[in-house]
């Protein structure tokens, strides 16, 4: 078990390095159940950071079946959410908890 | 109240399928079922724990503590699921002629079966358990909407595990002949789609490189569909999946295959003897 542990560590390591390469980042925020701003538009074919804040007391789940992420977000703390390469289009996204109201669309554009 | 059913419905219809399986599998070798108890105890204390600490577990490893915890523990069940898979695919390959002792998994095999059935169900339980309690929470100091939100997480975990109910009862009279295939098929295929996750979830901290998915069949079964849905919680469903998911599922159904292809080769090469 002990070698699979050490390999799998290893591993962690390099895909650490290689992720330290600058990436763009891009910011929502969360308010009273709603996306600010409610479409976000990204440079496609390229590897996105989003920065999900969420202002509200209450937890809010940023999900999308588009893009396929799905991340709890605690009320008044921040989360990373890596996204792309993505070909150009729609990609909904919205809150799970607060399904009715928080609604949002990422545009990828050339 | 209807946000609260279909997300708590969610939530609970993987590990319900999970425990469903499991159940029949025990009903099937005649093992007793108290491992379940222990199981859901754990998976509920488990997942009260997770949430509780859910702000530390969110802020650990630079903001991917959540990630990675969801990925150990996937990894977690996935293991145990393909140790689980390589016991009783001897069972599944037995000549039809052989009586009880090899046809049954052997009585010193007992306490591990039972340990792979708690880990894997309570580690489900309490992945999804933890998003549940989150959840409720939003609605700690408003009392009208609490209540509103803890009727529709009943109604929620009814209908889950009515339909779990339904699995094992579709399970449990299948005859041995059929069931053990089917279920090593069906686990091979819910420990892929748990790889998918794992996937998943590396490249949402990034530690993947995501790609263009390998195709859509969203246009065929939507994931937002009550199909998509059920197959998303039995075989880890994904219309749009990545290159590097697909690898990973290919990588964990490998071990049960080829085992499966060896016993079927040595079972051939018994009856021509």
């Amino acid at each position: 078990m002990k070698p699979i542990i050490n390999c799998i560590a290893f591993m962690c390591l390099i895909f650490c390095a290689i992720v330290r390469a600058e990436v763009p980042t891009f910011t929502i925020e969360i308010r009273d159940h709603l996306f600010f701003p409610s479409q976000l538009i990204i440079p496609a074919n390229t590897k996105v950071k989003l920065i999900v804040i969420n202002r509200d007391a209450t937890p809010e789940e940023f999900e999308s079946y588009e893009l396929n992420r799905e991340k709890v977000i605690m009320g008044g703390a921040k989360a990373i959410i890596f996204v792309g390469p993505l070909v150009p289009g729609d990609y909904p996204f919205f809150g799970e908890f607060n399904p009715k109201t928080a609604q949002g669309i990422i545009r990828v554009e050339n | 109240m209807l946000d609260a059913v279909l997300l708590i419905l969610r939530e609970v219809l993987e590990a319900a399928l999970i425990l469903s399986l499991l159940l029949a599998l025990s009903n099937k070798l005649q093992l007793s079922y108290r491992w379940s108890f222990f199981a859901l105890l754990v998976g509920v204390a488990g997942s009260w724990l997770l949430a509780h600490y859910a702000y530390d577990i969110a802020d650990a490893i630079d903001g991917a503590g959540q990630e990675l915890l969801n990925a150990a523990l996937y990894c977690a069940v996935i293991i145990s699921v393909i140790l689980l898979g390589m016991l009783i695919l001897p069972l599944a390959f037995a000549p039809a002629k052989n009586i009880s002792p090899a046809r049954n998994v052997a009585p010193n095999q007992h306490r591990l079966l039972y340990l792979l059935f708690i880990i894997i169900f309570s580690f489900s339980l309490m992945r999804e358990g933890a998003e549940i309690w989150i959840y409720l929470s939003a609605f700690d100091h408003k009392a009208e909407a609490m209540s509103s939100a803890l009727i529709g997480a009943a109604v929620g975990a009814g209908i889950g595990m009515s339909l779990g109910a339904i699995i094992y009862y579709v399970f449990a009279f299948l005859s041995r002949n059929y069931f053990l295939p089917i279920f090593i098929t069906v686990i091979t295929l819910l420990a892929g789609g748990l790889s998918m996750q794992v996937a998943k979830q590396l490249m949402q901290i990034g530690l993947l490189d995501s790609d263009a998915p390998l195709w859509d069949s969203s246009f065929l079964v939507n994931e937002h569909s009550w199909l998509g849905e059920l197959l998303y919680a039995l075989v880890g469903y994904d219309s749009r999946p990545t290159p590097i998911q697909g690898i990973f599922y290919l990588l964990t159904i490998t071990p049960i295959l080829f085992a499966s292809i060896w016993h079927a080769w040595r079972l051939r090469g018994n009856a021509h003897e």
